[in-house]
């Protein structure tokens, strides 16, 4: 029954359909978008490659709000136009050259904290918000490749990109415009300049596309409805049980809609002839938060430890300075996934739980049996995403209290019994799909039989048919990590 | 590995650019008669609907709608979802001998907020609804009587592993709160016949059958002490309309195997002496036989959804009878149509307000004044809540 009348419906879903995109995952793009742009490419001459991705990635990215497009664009003439003198004054006066960078990475900053953060503080100020002030899709994405193209240029690391055409490319590349992974220049700089397509390239690409597909449609949506059934009912009817169903829910369905939306970005850019580096590599499996965060979100985490702990000091200077490092990383961090509160605190409690494991937990996880250190890091990883959930403080603290069998009805009740029944073949298909385990058994049956080789192509096929069947009788469903 | 990476791109490439190609040249259909809706078409390609995004839109829904085969699609994806052990699609719930139910159903609550697809009730919504069928009676007192019909899993309860707590919880509450309200007590009462194997809801649509509809017309007159009027069902000459009628239920579950229903007309043999009016405009009777062809048969029971639909005999003064109904009284109006002259208000209307019930009976006349109406519309609007 009812326990209180006040209700949450999902504030981070209800902010993502304000607005529409393409997303890989709908029809449009799947039978529209992308033969049109494969068509183009390929009939193009090789020098017109490059302009012919920004064109198609520019109409991907305008496709109901062409405004943004002019924002993106400033974004990246800014960087691109910053870039000579950044180049040509490192020799003559590096002192110069340092404010002409600081400059192109402010100016680009300072749109970012502007859209992504201004209502956050007004609002906390106390004061009026600015009405109607939307967040770009994508922007933290993209802002930080063109912040480290200025920073990798001041340092010397990569050559000066002289054409406008290529740099936009970088930028606005699709495939991972929107929700990453985020790509430094410097990993596709020789890309952008000559690059070879092959049908085995291309081939590697659409299994991994339809990899990534799949994950998405057939298991990161269908994770999603259980979860939202059950966030919904626990309105009604908290429950210990039902709480953290919920957040497992979510854990799975998150991981499964971000890392299969990374694994079509990299299946789409192989098509393209670009291989972009991994953004997951199993991080359920990881035996402690330290280990997680290796394989979580790789291209955010390298991102922060390339341009902003190691240039703090890193851990060269002392367990104060190292955990200061931390707690700024992971302030950012936090601040970084959206404006909000929770994300604040959902940073603070992995920079926490991160500050004990380097002092004070090294040793005792190392010694813990495997299966119990699996255990430790993903009953926090559970919480750290009942967290990055909930949609308000008071929310969050129901969950929490929930999970430990504070302010609920009963431990469990039929209907959450009921759900849990239904959803078991997922969650635990689920489960074993978010280790390495199917991935060794497909390759221990495509290396001894010579049949197998059709297992590829036939595998491929069918999950592209059951995800359009899915996406037949399915509403628009954008990515969760299209928002931030 | 050349030829495994040759036959993964090709027939991958071969997929999209047939979807690609077929949705280009191919013809658009405008509606689809599995879903019982309108398809999005080609959309008119203007520089002001590209800049609002609604040709972006509109373009989106098309892909959706008009993908090939999608029909065999959505049947593909039902039965996936069965396989996967879910027991439901859509949030359509797979019962016994295909039996199909809404599982958790769209809720309002008390404090205006909506869920969709939830498990359980607002009981503090619940209460509201009753204080507004309270206010009804006592406005009208005897003439005023309560028809709450169920859901397909109040009825039909024992074919579906789903949980009942909520269904008994609800069912308590009313009982509690309406306990000074006459009802017809038709949700125990139709329980308890399909118990004993009687068809008395659709297995495939939300409503009840002409069998049920019967049973549940007996319970009013009944409960309007009218005992000795009611007619036998040997009265009715019953005709098999419609042996492949696929209701609402199987167009949003999704799974395409499961058998249609077939729908049944009684008749008492009189109906031609009945004038029907809709809206203002004539019809040709109680039953509007052209949708016994189309998927949404059950529309053949006063044509489907109207504002204001009138029933008299003519050149006979007969005691009249007001029902705020939803669709579940146009297949009971063919009975009472055998007692009463009716005038039905669609409470659910979105055009027309007919939550001023005491206005509307005076305005009418009525001698009796029926609230018909299913605990699915009591749960997710506020419609007897304004009741007045």
């Amino acid at each position: 029954m009812m326990a209180g009348g006040k209700s949450r419906v999902l504030p981070l879903a209800r902010r993502i359909e304000r607005r529409r995109h393409v997303v890989f995952s709908s029809p449009l793009f799947l039978y529209g978008f992308l033969p049109s742009t494969l068509a183009a490419y390929y009939l193009s001459p090789r020098k017109w490659r490059n302009a012919v991705l920004l064109l198609f990635s520019l109409i991907f990215y305008g496709w109901g709000e062409p405004i943004c497009i002019l924002l993106m664009l400033a974004s990246i003439l800014w960087a691109y136009l910053w870039g000579f003198p950044i180049v040509r004054l490192q020799k003559r006066s590096p002192r110069w050259a340092r404010w002409a960078a600081v400059a192109s990475v402010l100016g680009n900053l300072s749109v970012l904290i502007f859209f992504k953060y201004t209502n956050f503080f007004l609002q906390n100020l106390g004061l009026q918000g600015i009405e109607g002030l939307v967040l770009p899709i994508g922007i933290s994405f993209y802002t930080f490749q063109i912040l480290s193209y200025t920073v990798d240029l001041y340092r010397g690391e990569i050559p000066l990109q002289r054409d406008l055409i290529s740099f936009g490319t970088y930028v606005t590349l699709f495939p991972q415009l929107v929700a990453g992974p985020i790509v430094r220049y410097c990993e596709i700089d020789g890309a952008l300049r000559e690059r070879r397509e092959t049908v085995t390239q291309f081939a590697s690409g659409v299994a991994r596309f339809c990899c990534g597909l799949g994950k998405k449609i057939l298991l990161g949506d269908a994770l999603w409805a259980g979860y939202n059934a059950l966030r919904q009912y626990a309105v009604i009817a908290p429950t210990t049980l039902g709480a953290w169903l919920t957040a497992i829910l979510f854990t799975l369905h998150l991981y499964y809609d971000f890392s299969g939306y990374s694994d079509m970005a990299i299946g789409l850019g192989r098509m393209f002839g670009f291989s972009f580096p991994e953004n997951f590599r199993y991080p359920y499996v990881a035996k402690s938060i330290t280990e997680f965060w290796r394989r979580w979100h790789i291209t955010l985490s390298s991102w922060f430890r390339q341009y902003v702990y190691i240039p703090l000091g890193g851990n060269r200077r002392g367990r104060w300075k190292q955990s200061r490092n931390l707690a700024i990383v992971w302030l950012l961090t936090g601040l970084w996934h959206g404006a909000s509160w929770n994300f604040v605190l959902w940073g603070a409690y992995f920079c926490v739980i991160l500050i004990c494991e380097h002092f004070l937990l090294k040793d005792f996880l190392k010694h813990l049996p495997a299966a119990a250190a699996r255990v430790y890091t993903l009953l926090l990883v559970v919480v750290s995403f009942a967290i990055f959930s909930s949609g308000t403080l008071a929310e969050l603290v129901r969950s929490l209290r929930a999970m430990v069998g504070v302010g609920v009805l009963s431990f469990a009740d039929e209907t959450v019994v009921y759900r849990l029944t239904r959803l078991l073949p997922l969650l635990l298909i689920s489960a074993v799909g978010a280790t390495p385990l199917p991935l060794r058994l497909w390759n221990k049956t495509t290396e001894k039989r010579r049949a197998a080789e059709l297992l590829l192509p036939v595998a491929s096929a069918v999950v592209l048919v059951l995800c359009t069947a899915y996406l037949a009788d399915d509403a628009f469903r954008p990515f969760a990590y299209l928002n931030f | 590995m050349k030829k495994t990476a040759w036959l993964t791109s090709l027939c991958f490439l071969g997929l999209i650019f047939t979807g690609f190609l077929l949705l280009l040249f191919g013809e658009d259909r405008a509606f689809s008669e599995q879903e019982n809706r309108a398809l999005q078409t080609r959309p008119r390609f203007t520089l002001e609907g590209l800049l609002s995004g609604t040709v972006e839109r509109q373009t989106e829904e098309r892909y959706g709608d008009q993908l090939p085969g999608r029909d065999r699609l959505i049947g593909w994806k039902g039965l996936m979802e069965i396989a996967l052990g879910k027991g439901e699609n859509n949030g359509i719930l797979l019962g016994k001998d295909g039996r199909l139910a809404r599982g958790g159903g769209e809720l309002l609550f008390a404090n205006g907020e909506r869920f969709f697809e939830c498990d359980g009730y607002d009981p503090a919504h619940v209460a509201n609804a009753c204080a507004g069928i309270v206010r009804a009676h006592e406005a009208l007192g005897d003439r005023f009587l309560a028809v709450l019909t169920g859901r397909n899993l109040d009825i039909a309860a024992s074919a579906f592993a789903y949980p009942r707590a909520h269904g008994i919880g609800l069912e308590a509450q009313l009982n509690r709160e309406l306990a000074e309200v006459p009802r017809a007590e038709v949700i125990s009462s139709l329980r308890e016949r399909f118990q004993m194997g009687e068809e008395v809801y659709y297995r495939t649509d939300h409503h009840w059958t002409t069998l049920g509809a019967y049973y549940a017309y007996r319970e009013v007159m009944t409960r309007l002490g009218l005992e000795a009027e009611i007619l036998p069902m040997e009265t009715f000459r019953r005709v098999g309309a419609a042996s492949s009628f696929r209701g609402s239920l199987w167009s949003a579950g999704g799974m395409r195997w499961v058998k249609p229903d077939s729908l049944e007309l009684w008749l008492a043999g009189n109906e031609s002496e009945l004038t029907v009016t809709a809206d203002g405009r004539p019809l040709p009777g109680l039953y509007a036989e052209e949708w016994l062809s189309r998927k949404d048969c059950y529309s053949v029971f006063l044509d489907g959804t109207h504002d204001i639909v009138t029933v008299e005999k003519k050149g006979e003064d007969r005691p009249r009878m007001l029902l705020l109904k939803d669709s579940f009284a146009n297949s009971l109006a063919p009975f009472l149509a055998q007692h009463f002259d009716l005038v039905l208000l669609n409470l659910s209307s979105s055009r027309r307000d007919f939550t001023d019930l005491t206005r509307r009976v005076e305005e009418w006349d009525a001698d009796y004044c029926l609230l018909v109406y299913t605990l699915e519309n009591l749960l997710s609007t506020d419609k007897l809540s304004r009741l007045r």
